[in-house]
């Protein structure tokens, strides 16, 4: 049963993180009572996600042209905020009312401005060219357009800005603006775009701020793709529904894209990119730019309030215990379509017959508005809502337990003596994963590469270290791959600690931790694509050996990981280690591990190849006890997870990923223990 | 400024909860089991839990012990005892090397959250002590000790001729602080 947690730390763990927790081996799930349970149809419930809102807003810098009766014509920004670009002065000067000089003033790497005028009447453009346009004949009673490109070819896809002067004495122009609108898409794996929401339409704005919020779900294991694509929509269609508005009918004017977790781990969950123009954009090299977006996001309140319950029961009647077993309580949600879904059990609790259990926690989102049932030994139960329960605590009576009797017709319930009284209740908000991450916390990536002669020859295709010429990555690159590519975007500065072990440097003896990059001062390599060449450029450099010995790159890490302590940085940290064989040193990975569990630090290990990592399970707690030292000292956490990576080129879903989806409860695990909140 | 007493340390002790605690390596543990923490082998200066009535073999005391550790002491006692009805019986003992809490690479007042595996008087295993270490108080470092402890010395003034009419010198000692 999943995410049913009887002790406390593990019920508030599961609140605002992901994934299952088994810390506490005495409250480990009961194989018996899970398989009673499955039996009965009453399936786990997994759904740790916090929800996301978006709203966008675009930033643009366009002009309002001002025009006064006389001889010079001021022209202003328009809607200057923070993010526009600063440092553009335009003056225009209308000379006896028949011309118009436009004088332009910018920084270098701003926008250029090119003036098209349409004295002749025709309703095209003609294209000044230049920073100033010159034209003759008076400009009233014809259409101005105005437009801005970063050449000087003057076509451009949007942005065009209409002036209509009425007559010479009139003072304000009708400008006709974009009446814009975003789409947003979600970029799948292969590249195809997968349409998401519109937003609503804005009427004539250059800076809209679209109000349309549009809720997902963040997952932390994969790189989330967002598209924004805006278009500016024709007059005609203002009145329709935007869901059916045909994109190809509408003006394009810019798109950008990022990440999620571009988004999430900005400090003001706010992030800026440039609208850019043309779709197969990657090849242009002045991509244009059209303005900014904006996108906002907010984790959904409700997903952080949690429920604490103490329960209890009077006068259980011994005829009805079996005798070997222990009372206990499940607290599932009951649908109205009658599907019972269990949320979170209680304790055992050896004979009592007016037992007390430890506290329950809920998730208010995950009850929702629904019937909370509570079964005691499955065989009675108590239907309530948490209202009900709230008030059967401030009341301070009981309520009493029925068998149901599910025979016949009538479906009568027989009443028993034994009641449920809620001793305690009280809500409070937890902190998420989300929330550590705005008050400024990084995920530092650090990686070490098993390179004993198991491995094989890197020259052979056979080898785990054979380099594909065809590009294809071998084992070790995907791991690299899976885990580095999604904590990349959590490490602000990317420079990331790589080691090598079981293998000779040049002209050296066996090292256990030496860097991937050669140096012999510093560890770190240059983002992901400095991993990836510093691994390729150790396989030249450095000759096979083994044995196969953890200890020493964990020990490298746990330092690492006291040092950004010591600096009173907001670091957590991830080994990953990459190995295909079974390590020598068990004893001395397990002291290790012990020294570094007190640390903000995750280990996962990934096997490659076809060993038999038996021993490797050991490792990770969920498989087995926690670790002991030499010296007597259990691990205080689990922070080890095993996978072993079988077959590389198979299936969408990377085991790998699975593996960090455990990541933000780890996180969360380690600043709850030591009471750690989120200061903003 | 009064130098503080860098014979020992102040740790602040939480003693948190024991984990699978047997009598008689066959039976759990019923009720009332607490702990006694120590820094030497004798039997003073031990402080001492409160004992949970209820908890069995997994028994919470979450109990906050202030203990002063001698600078010389390598291992920290902490031993598990319970009270039934036919007197205090020990549990299991663990010897907490001084090193995992003081190792040097960690800020002096890190919360150290540690456990145990501890061992009966026979040498088996009976179970985990989980606890947590906070230094209270650093002893002064031997490098900043001139700057950080510099201080004006008054000479007194040394009567001369009183109206009293007795005069005398006094032998003045210099304290230098951090050295004993």
């Amino acid at each position: 049963m999943g995410n049913c947690f009887s002790d406390v730390a593990g019920g508030q763990s599961a609140v605002g993180g992901t994934g299952i927790n088994h810390g506490n081996q005495a409250n480990a799930p009961n194989e018996a009572v899970d398989a009673f349970l499955n039996s009965r149809g009453y399936q786990g419930l997994y759904n740790q996600i916090e929800a996301l809102d978006f709203s966008l807003s675009l930033f643009e810098w366009f002009a309002e042209v001002l025009v006064v009766d006389g001889a010079v014509v001021a022209m202003e920004k328009k809607g200057a905020k923070e993010g526009a670009r600063e440092g553009v002065g335009w003056l225009v000067v209308w000379r006896d009312r028949r011309s118009l000089e436009l004088r332009l003033w910018c920084s270098a790497d701003l926008v250029l401005l090119c003036f098209v005028t349409d004295f002749a009447g025709d309703g095209g453009g003609d294209c000044g060219g230049g920073l100033v346009g010159e034209c003759s004949g008076s400009p009233v009673g014809h259409h101005w357009w105005l437009c801005f490109v970063t050449d000087f070819a003057g076509d451009c896809g949007g942005g065009l800005v209409e002036l209509e002067f009425l007559d010479e004495a009139s003072s304000l122009l009708v400008l006709n603006m974009s009446d814009p609108m975003t789409v947003l898409y979600s970029k799948e794996k292969d590249g195809s775009l997968k349409e998401l929401s519109r937003t609503e339409v804005v009427l004539n704005s250059l800076n809209p701020k679209w109000i349309t919020k549009y809720t997902m779900a963040y997952y932390f294991e994969t790189v989330q793709n967002l598209v924004f694509r805006v278009y500016d929509i024709d007059t005609q269609f203002h009145n329709q529904d935007v869901k059916m508005l045909k994109l190809e009918e509408q003006d394009f004017l810019g798109e950008a894209s990022c990440t999620l977790a571009q988004i999430v781990t900005k400090s003001d969950r706010s992030l800026t990119v440039d609208l850019v123009c043309g779709e197969q954009s990657s090849g242009q090299a002045h991509a244009q730019k059209f303005g900014k977006l904006t996108v906002f996001a907010e984790e959904s309140i409700s997903s952080k309030t949690t429920v604490e319950l103490r329960l209890r029961c009077s006068e259980l009647e011994s005829k009805d215990l079996f005798s070997k077993s222990d009372p206990f309580l499940v607290v599932s949600k009951t649908t109205e379509g009658g599907i019972v879904v269990p949320i979170c059990k209680t304790e055992v609790i050896k004979n009592d017959h007016s037992p007390i259990w430890k506290p329950v926690f809920l998730n208010i989102q995950q009850i929702g508005n629904w019937r909370l049932t509570v079964f005691l030994l499955i065989v009675r139960k108590i239907q309530k809502s948490l209202l009900d329960l709230e008030k059967l605590h401030s009341a301070g009576i009981g309520a009493n337990f029925f068998v149901p009797t599910a025979v016949g017709p009538k479906q009568e319930s027989k009443v028993l003596k034994s009641q449920l009284f809620v001793e305690s209740y009280s809500e409070k908000i937890q902190y998420t994963f989300l929330d550590y991450l705005a008050s400024g916390y990084e995920l530092n990536f650090m990686v070490a590469i098993d390179f004993t002669a198991s491995n094989g020859n890197p020259r052979l295709p056979d080898s785990l270290h054979y380099i594909d010429p065809s590009g294809r990555p071998n084992a070790y690159q995907r791991a690299i791959l899976d885990v580095g590519e999604v904590l990349q975007f959590y490490d602000t500065d990317k420079r990331f600690p790589a080691w090598g072990f079981g293998a000779r440097p040049i002209d050296g003896p066996v090292s256990h931790c030496f860097n991937l990059n050669g140096s012999s001062s510093y560890c770190e390599v240059e983002g992901i694509q400095g991993i990836m060449m510093a691994y390729m450029s150790a396989l030249h450099n450095v000759s096979l050996a083994g044995p196969t010995l953890f200890g020493p790159v964990i020990t490298s890490a746990a330092h690492i990981a006291s040092q950004s302590l010591t600096n009173n940085e907001r670091k957590y940290f991830i080994l990953l280690i990459i190995t295909d064989g079974v390590i020598t040193d068990l004893q001395e990975t397990k002291d290790a591990l012990v020294q570094a569990a007190d640390l903000p630090l995750s280990i996962l290990i990934v096997g490659v190849g076809g060993a038999d990592f038996k021993e490797m399970e050991i490792l990770d707690a969920d498989k087995g006890e926690r670790l002991e030292s030499t010296t007597g000292r259990v691990a205080v956490r689990d922070i080890v997870q095993f996978v072993p990576l079988r077959d590389v080129q198979n299936g969408d879903v990377s085991v790998v990923r699975s593996l960090l989806a455990e990541l933000p409860s780890q996180l969360l695990e380690y600043m709850r223990f030591r009471k750690i909140q989120p200061t903003f | 400024m009064k130098p503080s007493s860098s014979l020992s340390r102040l740790l602040e002790i939480t003693v948190i909860s024991g984990e699978n605690l047997q009598e008689n390596r066959k039976q759990p543990v019923k009720n009332n089991a607490f702990v006694n923490i120590k820094t030497d082998n004798s039997s003073c200066n031990v402080q001492t839990t409160q004992m949970d009535k209820e908890g069995g073999s997994f028994p919470a005391w979450n109990e906050k012990l202030i203990v002063d550790l001698p600078m010389h002491a390598r291992h920290l006692t902490v031993e598990v005892q319970c009270k039934n009805s036919s007197g205090i019986k020990t549990v299991g003992i663990a010897r907490v090397p001084t090193s995992d809490f003081l190792d040097g690479f960690l800020p002096e007042n890190y919360l150290h959250f540690l456990s145990y595996r501890l061992r009966d008087e026979k040498g088996e295993k009976n179970g985990i002590i989980n606890f947590s270490v906070r230094v209270k108080n650093a002893p002064p470092q031997t490098a900043g000790c001139a700057a950080a402890y510099s201080r004006q010395w008054m000479a007194a003034p040394v009567a001369m001729g009183s109206k009293n009419g007795s005069c005398g010198v006094v032998t003045g000692i210099p304290v230098y602080p951090g050295s004993y």
